[in-house]
């Protein structure tokens, strides 16, 4: 007989620490995602399709310096260099990229080309719904990666003569 | 000179008494570092990077000019000298922009490397950087003063390598800087050997800037297209589009030297008006566009219609070996004519058979820069072939070369010869007879002599030469980038690939004025150029060209044709040296001239065998004399190697034909220097010869 009565006392404290998780853990806040019912959440650092930025005078940040090309290990980013003109003035530096394109059939998502660009022009932004059934859509173009010019800055502003000690 | 036993870094060492320590040092491995020291300038002194450590003197010595005596010894990487360099480049980087990722030079930099290398990685200057805005001094040449260091390099490279003096210094202290000749612009050969040997960003080239970067871009080295020097040029190539030329491997005859036209003028590949699809005189007299295969299919069965005696092919002087071989081939055997010619610009003939019997009488480029004397008749060498030019300039700064000059005007060369002589061209065998005493004296000599010596002259100028009782070499000048190239293959009216006499036919000249004429056939020339007309009205004209010349517009049809950076092949330069073309970039519609022989007679049913430029080189090296004992090794590695088509007389012609150089400048050569956009912006002043 005692046999069962400590039998069915260690089954119910079983039970009960089973349960204490359960409700421990039904009174703490998700962590699940309801993607895609509702929009995905990131940490600041997460890696997603890149964004090339602008400057304070809304002029693109990428000096075309091929960089970032160069550090890619999967080899997508492709770069073309056209010089900045008094009458046509795109970045801040010398030169500025007349094309960017990166191949997201390719990119692994390594942030190495952040990692090397000297004017912070390319960051990882948390866009991440690339999936297309057609590759050749996959190349995006620059125009589909920079950011918007700020509503509050009129661009391009900067004077032709970039100054000394930059 | 007397050995002396040196140790460097706890190392013994043996060098040559009185040798610079810095290249003692690299012959044996170890790296001083250098900014303004460079092999074959003089020397400066200026930068203070090559510091060492030499036992018993009281300071570091400059490494770049300390002639190494017995039983110096000498320290590299202790820690003084380890110390001096990093603050040297501290001084350095004090007012220089942190310009890298827009900088041209960026990749390359030999102030990068060295910071990288020898650097502190920080700087204590924390004063606000003189910024001075970047200058053009001519299309081609930018100077950004806050990148120059200073190290006098283009100033020497300008007075010294091309003996033009345009560059020099200017202010002091942190105001220095380097000023071109007329004040705020250049007037120069525009050669951009600045921008070559500048280890920095500071010089940088019209038409390279900020197109893309050094890593990005794959390096051909080919030859030159434009004279008859055949300088090598790596060729940089992105997205098949040629973005420079220079030759910073030192490869080739050249070393580093290339002219304006070897290192910018490849822009004519991309000219707008370049010839890309087939032409057709259509029934109302127009030329228009059509299909290669209808093109070739009409070309093929006029050719076989045509041929015979009166068939007219006038070949070319810049397309390669090969192809000259197999024009000729195609022209004597399928063609079943011998009226074949081009444009003849220097008598390499006579003096080919003036020295029938004797073995290496003909100098290379090498025995200019090699020869105890040279001596220039009628030729202005720095316009009309600017890398032998170069060469006899470093042989007198080198070896202190006795240079002589007859010339019926003022020429660069003057500057440096012993004696010059001026006197009219017609008489340039008087004035080198004027010179028979001085010669006589030369341990050695070289006589280069342009086109106003021919025929009878060769021959005397060759007896002059051989009565002077010293050992004597010989250059016959010509024009083009495969001049020599298109006479060792035969494309001559009287005479077979390696000089041998054919049945003879017409001149290139008698075949423009011979009314009977039934077809020409031009391959990669012009001869109507200037307003000459084809006395055969009716005869059925066939132009292989890039561009639609004076001679395309009087064709029937018109065949657009590569250039020499789009094809493989082999050309033969104005001292008979044979080098490799490699191809630079794809054609888009326009076909190899090899390629189009080759169709045009699979069209003609006629089979030449394998048409490439290998299978063709193997057939000329199997029955041309002078090309069957070529090492080809050293050509498929980018050599050259001199050819000697006969060593026996070459029979005497029969048909009378114009040997004319066309008298082209430093900026100029032929119909392809045209096309070219930057050669043309260039051209500050037309640069007439002699003046
Ligand atoms: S994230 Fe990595 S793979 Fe993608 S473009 Fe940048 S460097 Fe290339
Ligand atoms: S010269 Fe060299 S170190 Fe200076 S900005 Fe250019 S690449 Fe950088
Ligand atoms: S381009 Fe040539 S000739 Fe002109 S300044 Fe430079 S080195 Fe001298
Ligand atoms: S421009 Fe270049 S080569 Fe000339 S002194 Fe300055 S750093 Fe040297
Ligand atoms: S010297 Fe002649 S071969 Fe050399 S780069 Fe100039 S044009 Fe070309
Ligand atoms: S290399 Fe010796 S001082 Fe410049």
């Amino acid at each position: 007989m005692a046999n069962s009565i400590s039998e069915i006392l260690g089954s119910a404290a079983a039970i009960a620490k089973g349960m204490s998780v359960t409700l421990k853990e039904m009174m703490s806040p998700t962590v699940t995602e309801d993607y895609p019912d509702a929009p995905a959440k990131f940490q600041e650092r997460y890696r997603g399709v890149h964004v090339l930025q602008r400057d304070e005078a809304g002029l693109e940040k990428c000096v075309a310096c091929f960089l970032c090309a160069a550090a890619c290990p999967s080899n997508c980013i492709y770069i073309e260099a056209d010089e900045n003109t008094e009458k046509k003035r795109i970045s801040g530096g010398e030169r500025y990229a007349s094309v960017y394109n990166i191949d997201y059939s390719r990119c692994i998502f390594c942030g190495f080309c952040v990692e090397a660009c000297p004017t912070d022009a390319i960051t990882h932004g948390h866009q991440f719904e690339i999936a297309s059934y057609n590759t050749s859509t996959l190349i995006y173009r620059k125009e589909q990666m920079l950011v918007n010019i700020a509503p509050n800055v009129k661009a391009p502003a900067l004077p032709v003569e970039t100054t000394g000690g930059h | 000179m007397a050995l002396v036993n040196v140790t460097i870094n706890g190392v013994q060492v043996q060098a040559e008494n009185g040798a610079l320590l810095i290249e003692v040092a690299k012959q044996n491995g170890i790296e001083i570092p250098a900014f303004c020291y460079y092999e074959g300038m003089s020397l400066q002194a200026a930068c203070r990077m090559c510091l060492v450590e030499v036992e018993k003197a009281p300071k570091l010595m400059a490494g770049c000019t300390l002639p190494v005596a017995e039983g110096m010894v000498v320290r590299t990487e202790s820690e003084p000298v380890v110390k001096a360099r990093k603050t040297t480049l501290e001084f350095l980087l004090s007012n220089h922009p942190l310009d890298c990722p827009v900088c041209d030079k960026g990749g390359e930099c030999e102030l990068q490397d060295m910071t990288f290398k020898y650097g502190v990685g920080e700087s204590r200057f924390t004063e606000i950087k003189q910024h001075v805005p970047e200058k053009q001094w001519s299309p081609v040449v930018f100077y950004d003063a806050p990148r120059c260091i200073l190290c006098y390099r283009c100033v020497r490279v300008c007075n010294e390598g091309m003996g033009v003096g345009a560059l020099g210094v200017s202010y002091r202290g942190v105001n220095a800087e380097i000023i071109p000749s007329n004040g705020d612009h250049l007037e120069c050969d525009e050669c951009g050997s600045c921008i070559d040997i500048c280890p920095v960003g500071s010089l940088t080239s019209g038409i390279y800037r900020y197109k893309t970067r050094p890593w990005e871009m794959e390096h051909v080295g080919t030859v030159c297209t434009h004279c008859s020097n055949g300088c090598k040029t790596t060729l940089g190539v992105r997205n098949n589009e040629i973005v420079r030329g220079n030759n910073r491997d030192k490869s080739g005859i050249n070393g580093e030297f290339l002219c304006v036209k070897g290192r910018y003028a490849f822009d004519f590949t991309q000219h707008p008006e370049r010839l890309q699809t087939p032409l057709i005189r259509n029934a109302a007299g127009e030329l228009e566009e059509a299909s290669w295969s209808r093109a070739l299919k009409l070309v093929a069965e006029k050719f076989k219609a045509l041929a015979g005696p009166d068939f007219g092919v006038i070949g070319s002087t810049r397309t390669t070996n090969e192809e000259n071989y197999l024009l000729q081939k195609f022209a004597r055997t399928a063609l079943g004519t011998a009226s074949i010619d081009h444009h003849r610009t220097g008598d390499v003939v006579t003096l080919i058979d003036s020295l029938s019997g004797k073995t290496g009488q003909l100098a290379t480029a090498e025995d200019l820069y090699t020869s105890k004397a040279v001596l220039v008749v009628a030729s202005d060498l720095s316009q009309q072939q600017p890398l032998l030019a170069n060469k006899i300039r470093a042989n007198v700064r080198h070896h202190k070369a006795a240079v002589y000059t007859v010339t019926p005007g003022p020429v660069r060369e003057d500057k440096i010869a012993r004696k010059a002589i001026r006197i009219a061209e017609a008489d340039s065998l008087a004035g080198v007879e004027q010179l028979r005493e001085a010669l006589s004296k030369e341990a050695e000599l070289v006589i280069i002599y342009g086109d106003a010596i021919q025929g009878e002259k060769v021959r005397q100028l060759v007896a002059f030469g051989e009565s002077l009782g010293i050992p004597v070499k010989y250059v016959a000048l010509v024009d083009y980038a495969n001049s020599r190239g298109a006479l060792d293959m035969g494309l001559l009216p009287d005479l077979g690939p390696g000089y041998h006499a054919t049945a003879p036919g017409r001149s290139l000249q008698q075949m423009l004025d011979d009314p009977k004429l039934a077809a020409l056939w031009v391959v990669g020339s012009n001869p109507l150029k200037g307003g000459k007309s084809l006395a055969s009205t009716n005869a059925f004209v066939v132009v292989q060209d890039l561009f639609l010349t004076e001679t395309a517009q009087r064709a029937d049809v018109v065949l657009p044709a590569a250039s020499a950076y789009e094809k493989n092949g082999t050309v033969t330069n104005v001292c008979g040296q044979v080098q490799r073309l490699k191809k630079g970039i794809e054609t888009v519609g326009s076909k190899a001239d090899l390629a189009i022989i080759g169709l045009l007679a699979r069209g003609m049913g006629v089979n030449l065998g394998k048409v490439d430029a290998d299978a063709i080189f193997a057939e000329i090296a199997a029955s041309v004399p002078g090309y069957n004992q070529l090492p080809m090794p050293v050509i498929l590695t980018g050599g050259a190697v001199q050819t000697h088509p006969v060593n026996g007389g070459v029979p005497p012609s029969s048909v009378p034909g114009i040997i004319a150089s066309a008298r082209d400048t430093l900026f100029t050569t032929g119909s392809l220097t045209r096309y070219s956009k930057i050669l043309n912006e260039v051209l500050e002043k037309p640069g007439a010869l002699y003046s």
